[in-house]
């Protein structure tokens, strides 16, 4: 028995320790592989574009999909260029009429859901399709709101119980190639969501052929098709009928002062998608994907862990990486494409909007007192890296209705004058009201919750008087800020399109919760401007009455705002790739490894 | 013929045992679950968006009808579709679970097999400097936290840091398209893989439980050696090691075995979710951690349903062991 046991053990050790002295088979071949590997925080969960919500997602379903338009690669600010469209649309003079072409002759990759397996023309009717399916309450579908009340007829299409077979009147298919959109008031972010994930031309084949599993199933006629997909990464493979597209450096964009260190020069003629396969691996463990990073033959594209940004990196703003980890990589620090902020639950008559006008302007006053103890500096050393940007108002730096005037007192610190608001509002230790602070139960959040807290002791509020209320799960924590429950509200926003009515709407009256607007800021003046510039075109006009209402944010003090987050991004540097978080999507048709010309630790 | 007859009276004792899981279970889900809702509404919900939403869900029907819809659906072993991806659950069951089993497998033969063996030596010097040695390196084993010996044997073994021998995340893919070889070759491929993959999260394992099994088989042994028979045994001048391996080992099979097979079922459906979150591996335990974060409740469902069915039959699987290991017992009563 003992000499068995002993055998069996020996037999176990051996088997595993063989692959390390093994030839790893195929290995000649597979290093002549083209695949571009790289790793985000997060993962998708579906690719159907009527659900696909997420910058993952995004990501995923633009490389398959096409859109009318996307955003050029290196332009910044962004700027939108034509995809499957022929150029861009004609608008009626009434601003009420949109007609756009597509490309004749654009094929969906083949599929089995397609007669013989080959993927047909793109037409317009595609998209009537899609725009229905987002439409229809049984596909779940997240993208609704962007065209909610906008399209004539679409709501009512929806109202009437979205039979497909059923025309819409805002939705007229001219021939295959052109579509005419009416929307029933002028609309000037009508372009910018059609570049959305949202808006991807669909065929009805493969929703009918593979049913409820269509959202693992894509079709599209995007540069990549979809190979495989797992929990743990997703495998996309050239589209075979991709159209012949090339690279155009100055066409996208290229500003050689500021992006020249990246290399991306090597891209111009190249043909769309320049790798025949990309992996996105989902790696939601930072050390994991560091590690994997690091290594050198795993992921190629990925970002720096928090906790070890100061071991990689010697300066951050820009960033400058070591010695040792320079010769390995490049890198850049990349701002999000939306911000941080923390709001007020204006619906709480304890703090926010209240019938009695003396108490509304006391809680004025408490809430520019709360504001002026918020040290954004701090927050951003202790939990940032410093690396964040920190701005007055709603507005941030990248949109064009960003006002660089506006005064820094908003977004700093002091102690003495937050206590003069509380004393002005007659606000005393006894007398001032319970704050809930909600968070989902991370170890994250309730650390910025303790730093709050002491910035509030530090101002005379009562510790006791602040205090935690965590939900178990962002759903949860959601589900409470829809039904106004929450009284102070961190959020963050990740903007669908560079245009600064996305964050306005944020504050908009009639979109208060369950809406976008978890402020439940409701100012008649306020929503008078939003109305009237929802329906303008850009203009420096347009652009002041923006900057208007971002100064009667701040005046009203419905939120405390805020940050854009920065990520330090490291990429190996036989890597040619230009990263953007939102709005941009398909990027990874760009993506480029020199071949030969391997980083170090590269196979 | 009396042992079937013994599985069979005890899977339909185990009937009303399963109803009541499923129902503890399900109330759990439905009232203390995350609520998807306001996971898959869009950015600017209305409050009619919000209600097709709970429509769709089956979240506006009254709990005794989800319950009952629930019934049928482990009946027929047919839990609908994700409601995240949409994928069939049994098809993610049948994709996931072959996973989660072979990345545990080794590690739970290798731990038992190593954990017996380093018990009946620490039982056979008891008080020694065997005895010590194993119980310290047991007592380490427990203690240290599960995630710190992930992160330090990822390290050691998967990066540039370290020896840099296995890769630090992923799983077998299907050979590339290119490949034009023989069974042989491609069983090979697969070989290779499922080691190079499955190595460090074995290591890992194996350091982690190896504690507890030892720990746990050394009480048993040593239990066992105090017996008359011990004595009497070797008043009879048998060696040392006969006594221990034939006789004690024998004789203590009984709790030993009843902790192998009842740890089976968490190895096959629960998966290890560490292990597979931190080795990017696509395993039940991956599927079954999303899925309770995001609220999917078909998947859900069906990982307790099968969870609990599972333990059912190690409930039955270590009666009938018993008998295998001592003849003696009787299954009548």
């Amino acid at each position: 028995m003992a000499k068995k046991l002993i055998t069996s053990l020996a037999a176990v050790g051996l088997l595993l320790t063989i692959p390390c002295g093994c030839k790893k088979p195929f290995s000649d071949r597979e290093q002549d592989n083209n695949v571009f590997r790289f790793s985000g925080s997060g993962s998708p969960v579906t690719m159907d574009p009527a659900a696909a919500s997420s910058t993952y997602e995004n990501l995923v379903v633009t490389s398959i999909y096409d859109q009318f338009y996307e955003y050029k690669y290196l332009a910044r600010p962004f700027e939108l260029k034509p995809k499957l469209a022929a150029g861009m649309p004609d608008v009626s003079d009434d601003g009420l009429v949109y007609t756009f072409r597509i490309k004749k002759g654009i094929r969906y990759a083949d599929d089995p859901c397609f007669p013989d397996g080959e993927g047909r023309e793109v037409v317009v009717q595609d998209f009537i399709f899609s725009l229905k399916r987002i439409f229809d309450p049984k596909n779940l579908p997240q993208g609704e709101w962007v065209w909610r009340g906008k399209i004539k007829g679409l709501d009512e299409w929806k109202a009437t119980g979205s039979d497909y077979s059923q025309e819409i009147e805002g939705l007229k298919a001219v021939d295959d190639y052109t579509l005419q959109i009416t929307v029933n008031e002028p609309f000037p972010q009508l372009v910018y969501t059609l570049a959305m994930g949202y808006s991807s031309f669909v065929p009805r084949e493969a929703v009918e052929h593979y049913g409820k599993e269509f959202s693992l199933n894509p079709v599209g006629s995007g540069p990549y098709a979809l190979k495989s997909f797992t929990t743990r990464k997703a495998v996309l493979a050239k589209n075979e009928n991709y159209r012949e597209e090339y690279f155009d450096l100055e066409y996208e964009g290229y500003d050689p002062e500021t992006q020249a260190w990246v290399g991306l020069e090597v891209l111009d003629g190249k043909r769309i998608p320049i790798m025949d396969n990309v992996e996105a691996h989902f790696m939601k463990e930072s050390m994991t994907r560091w590690n994997s990073l690091n290594k050198g033959n795993e992921i190629h594209f990925g970002k720096i862990p928090t906790a070890l940004t100061h071991m990689v990196a010697s300066q951050l703003k820009p960033l400058k990486l070591k010695p040792d980890y320079a010769k390995k990589f490049k890198g850049m620090s990349l701002p999000d494409f939306g911000f941080v902020y923390m709001s007020f639950n204006m619906a709480d008559p304890r703090i926010g909007h209240n019938q009695d006008p003396e108490r509304d302007r006391r809680n004025r006053l408490l809430r520019m007192a709360i504001r002026k103890a918020f040290d954004w500096d701090q927050r951003n050393q202790r939990f940032y890296n410093d690396m964040g940007i920190i701005f007055p108002g709603i507005i941030p730096p990248r949109l064009d209705a960003h006002d660089p005037d506006l005064p820094e007192s908003y977004v700093k610190a002091d102690y003495t004058q937050a206590r003069e608001y509380l004393e002005a509002g007659g606000w005393t230790a006894e007398n001032l009201p319970i704050l809930e602070y909600g968070v989902t139960a991370t170890v994250l959040d309730i650390q910025m919750f303790e730093q709050f807290r002491g910035w509030l002791e530090k101002i005379g509020y009562p510790r006791e008087k602040v205090v935690l209320k965590t939900y178990a799960s962002f759903g949860d924590y959601n589900r409470a800020v829809k039904q106004k429950e929450v009284m102070l509200i961190p959020m963050g926003w990740n903007l669908d399109y560079p245009d600064s009515e996305n964050v306005l709407q944020l504050f908009y009256g009639p979109n208060q919760s369950p809406g976008s607007n978890t402020s439940n800021y409701d100012n008649p003046e306020f929503n008078k401007l939003f109305k009237q510039t929802k329906t303008m075109q850009p203009s420096p006009e347009r652009t002041e009455l923006y900057q208007k209402m971002n100064r009667m944010i701040l005046e009203d003090v419905p939120t405390i705002s805020g940050m854009t987050r920065n990520n330090p991004y490291v990429w190996y540097h036989n890597v040619v790739y230009y990263h953007s978080d939102s709005p941009h999507g398909s990027l990874l048709k760009y993506a480029y490894m020199r071949p030969g010309s391997t980083g170090e630790g590269m196979n | 013929m009396e042992t079937f007859q013994y599985a069979v009276r005890k899977l339909i004792y185990s009937i009303p045992l399963l109803f009541g899981v499923t129902l503890i279970a399900f109330t759990l889900m439905v009232y203390f679950g995350p609520d998807l809702t306001y996971s898959l509404l869009g950015k600017n919900a209305s409050p009619e968006q919000i209600a097709e939403v709970q429509r769709e869900l089956g979240y506006d029907q009254p709990f005794v009808q989800r319950y009952l819809m629930f019934l049928k659906e482990v009946v027929t072993f047919d839990f609908g579709n994700s409601i995240s991806t949409g994928e069939e659950v049994t098809s993610i069951l049948a994709r996931t679970v072959p996973i989660s089993f072979a990345v545990a497998l080794p590690a739970f033969i290798i731990s038992n097999i190593l954990g017996v063996g380093l018990a009946l030596l620490a039982a056979y010097h008891r008080g020694g400097f065997w005895d010590k040695s194993v119980m310290i390196f047991a007592v380490v084993g427990m203690s240290v936290s599960y995630l710190m010996i992930v992160i330090a044997f990822q390290i050691i073994f998967c990066t540039t840091y370290g020896l840099n021998w296995f890769p630090v995340q992923g799983w077998i893919d299907p050979p590339p398209d290119y490949i034009d070889a023989g069974f042989f070759e491609i069983a090979y491929y697969y070989w290779y893989y499922y080691w190079l993959y499955v190595a460090v999260p074995t290591l890992t394992s194996i350091f982690v439980s190896l504690g507890y099994n030892t720990r746990f088989f050394r009480a048993v042994i040593v239990e066992e050696l105090n017996r008359d028979y011990v004595r009497t045994a070797k008043a009879y001048g048998i060696g040392n090691g006969k006594v221990m391996i034939k006789h004690v080992l024998k004789n203590s099979l009984i709790p030993i075995v009843t902790r192998i097979i009842i740890s089976l079922p968490f190895v096959i459906i629960a998966g290890n979710l560490v292990l597979e979150k931190f080795f990017g591996i696509p395993g039940v335990g991956l599927v079954t951690y999303d899925a309770i974060t995001n609220g999917d409740l078909p998947v859900v469902k069906a990982v307790v349903t099968c969870t609990a069915i599972l333990y059912v039959f190690a409930l039955i699987l270590t009666d009938i062991a018993y008998k295998i290991i001592d003849p003696r017992i009787s299954y009548s009563k």
